[in-house]
């Protein structure tokens, strides 16, 4: 089974890319994995990112007439970039990497401040990068 | 006799409600107050680390950017890590503050050096900032140390993982780095067994400890595994990356030390100095601003050889087994690696 892996923060564009894993992973029978990553200060921060992210799998499921089972939350720490990167080998050997991007709002021309585009340099397979309209 | 460095002016570091604030060397500086050094306390004048010096550790168009990223007003980098206008600035003078006080201990043959970093240093990487770390300032100075033909053994008691210093330094023989650290944790990095490139097998040393771990527990690994390594590598010069958050009232961590702890991590460090004039303390991590000041205070008093805690070492925690388990995973890596590269 082929699975997908969306970086999860909880921010619109991270919905909006994972509504779209969610889509393609419809139409071609894969696995969709949504990774938070947590970083140095989210550490002891009140609330359980697995339980929100329970939350957000069941829906976005439903949104793509998926079983429910075939999406699922997963947590790591680390920064946003270095977390989705590893998503390419075990546990979760993902074939498709997708995260979406601030899209006006990223600074332009820089690399720094945006993990898309950071991933975008260092992926070693393929990354989907899904603008907010 | 203390040496003191630090940026000087670094207030225009600030991202409100951040805990990498300037209130941490306040506290820092309470801390080295608490030692009432009089005569033996040394101010080193802050310089700005050169783009050479910068360049022995960092990717030119990576410093090129943070430049242009600070200039063009700052912001959000990640997450965790903000810069603003001044804190390129700011990184380049606490980065040459650790070369000034590296070269004045050299200078004399004397003395313990102490470096207030702000920011802090050893999660920036080659190319990237991350962690609160924009450049990593312990790197810059052990590469200058290194290209002198020094041996430098870098020691990370950060609570977590210096994934920027563990891998700038990863395949070079000439710098030994050593971290322990909460695991799992940020970065999510720093198993047993990454134990370094093929040029430099061994010559990285990861003590990864669980949450609730105690100060009997960090020395145990520290004596067992890191003190063999330690002794065959034979550093000419030390250098702590001394950050606090390991302490058992931190709000960025779960480990359970003392400031006491501290003290004798110190001690441990000082012993693999071949002369005095050869120990320098980086600031890392360390958020809860009574436990840094009371930390600071008893791994300086230890490092200077006076024997005094603030609050006694801890013991009882768990993560035995892991040390247990660590070495067993290091000492596998390890003739793996050599069976690989086909050596004995
Ligand atoms: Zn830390």
């Amino acid at each position: 089974m082929t699975t997908v892996a969306v970086g999860y923060d909880f921010s619109d564009h991270a919905h909006r890319a994972a509504q779209w894993a969610a889509a393609y992973a419809q139409r071609c029978g894969a696995d969709v994995v949504l990774v938070h990553a947590i970083g140095l200060r989210e550490h002891g921060e009140p609330g359980n990112p697995l339980v929100e992210l329970a939350a957000v799998s069941a829906e976005i499921a439903a949104g793509a007439g998926l079983e429910e089972s075939r999406v699922r939350g997963a947590l790591d720490y680390g920064d946003a970039c270095s977390v989705l990167l590893r998503c390419a080998s075990a546990p979760i050997d993902a074939s498709l990497l997708v995260v979406g991007t601030r899209g006006h709002d990223a600074h332009a021309g820089l690399l720094l401040g945006s993990t898309s585009l950071e991933v975008a340099e260092h992926a070693t397979i393929p990354l989907v990068i899904v603008p907010t309209d | 006799m203390l040496i003191l460095g630090g940026p000087g002016s670094h207030e225009g570091h600030e991202e409100e409600g951040h805990p990498e604030r300037p209130e941490r060397v306040t506290a820092v500086l309470a801390g080295v107050g608490d030692l009432d050094l009089a005569g033996d306390l040394v101010r080193v004048e802050a310089r700005e680390a050169t783009r050479a010096e910068l360049i022995a550790v960092h990717d030119g168009a990576y410093l090129d950017e943070l430049g242009a990223f600070c200039y063009g007003g700052g912001g959000d980098i990640d997450e965790d890590t903000y810069a603003t206008y001044d804190s390129y600035s700011i990184a380049r003078a606490t980065a040459g503050s650790g070369l000034a006080v590296v070269d004045e201990l050299r200078r004399r043959d004397a003395g313990v050096g102490l470096v207030v970093t702000r920011p802090p240093g050893h999660h920036a990487l080659a190319g990237r900032a991350m962690g609160f770390c924009l450049l990593n300032n312990v790197a810059v100075a052990a590469a200058h140390l290194a290209a002198a033909g020094e041996r430098v053994a870098i020691i990370d008691f950060d609570v977590h993982h210096g994934n920027g210093t563990q891998e700038i330094f990863w395949n070079d023989p000439r710098v030994l780095y050593v971290s322990s650290h909460q695991v799992p944790l940020f970065p999510g990095s720093g198993m047993s067994k990454e134990v370094g490139g093929p040029d430099a097998l061994g010559a990285t040393c990861n003590l990864p400890l669980p949450a609730g771990a105690t100060g009997d527990v960090v020395a145990r690994a520290y004596e067992e595994i890191a003190a063999p390594v330690l002794d065959s590598f034979a550093p000419s010069w030390v250098l702590v990356s001394a950050g606090f958050d390991a302490h058992r009232s931190d709000p960025l961590a779960d480990l359970a030390l003392t400031s006491g702890d501290f003290g004798a991590l110190s001690h441990f460090a000082a012993q693999f100095t071949p002369q005095p004039g050869r120990l320098a303390f980086f600031l890392e991590g360390g958020y809860n601003l009574q436990a840094l000041r009371a930390s600071i205070t008893d791994t300086l008093a230890r490092a200077l050889g006076e024997d005094r805690a603030s609050e006694p070492p801890s013991s009882g925690g768990p993560g035995h087994d892991a040390v247990v388990r660590s070495a067993a995973l290091r000492a596998a890596a390890l003739e793996a690696a050599h069976d690989t590269k086909g050596t004995p």
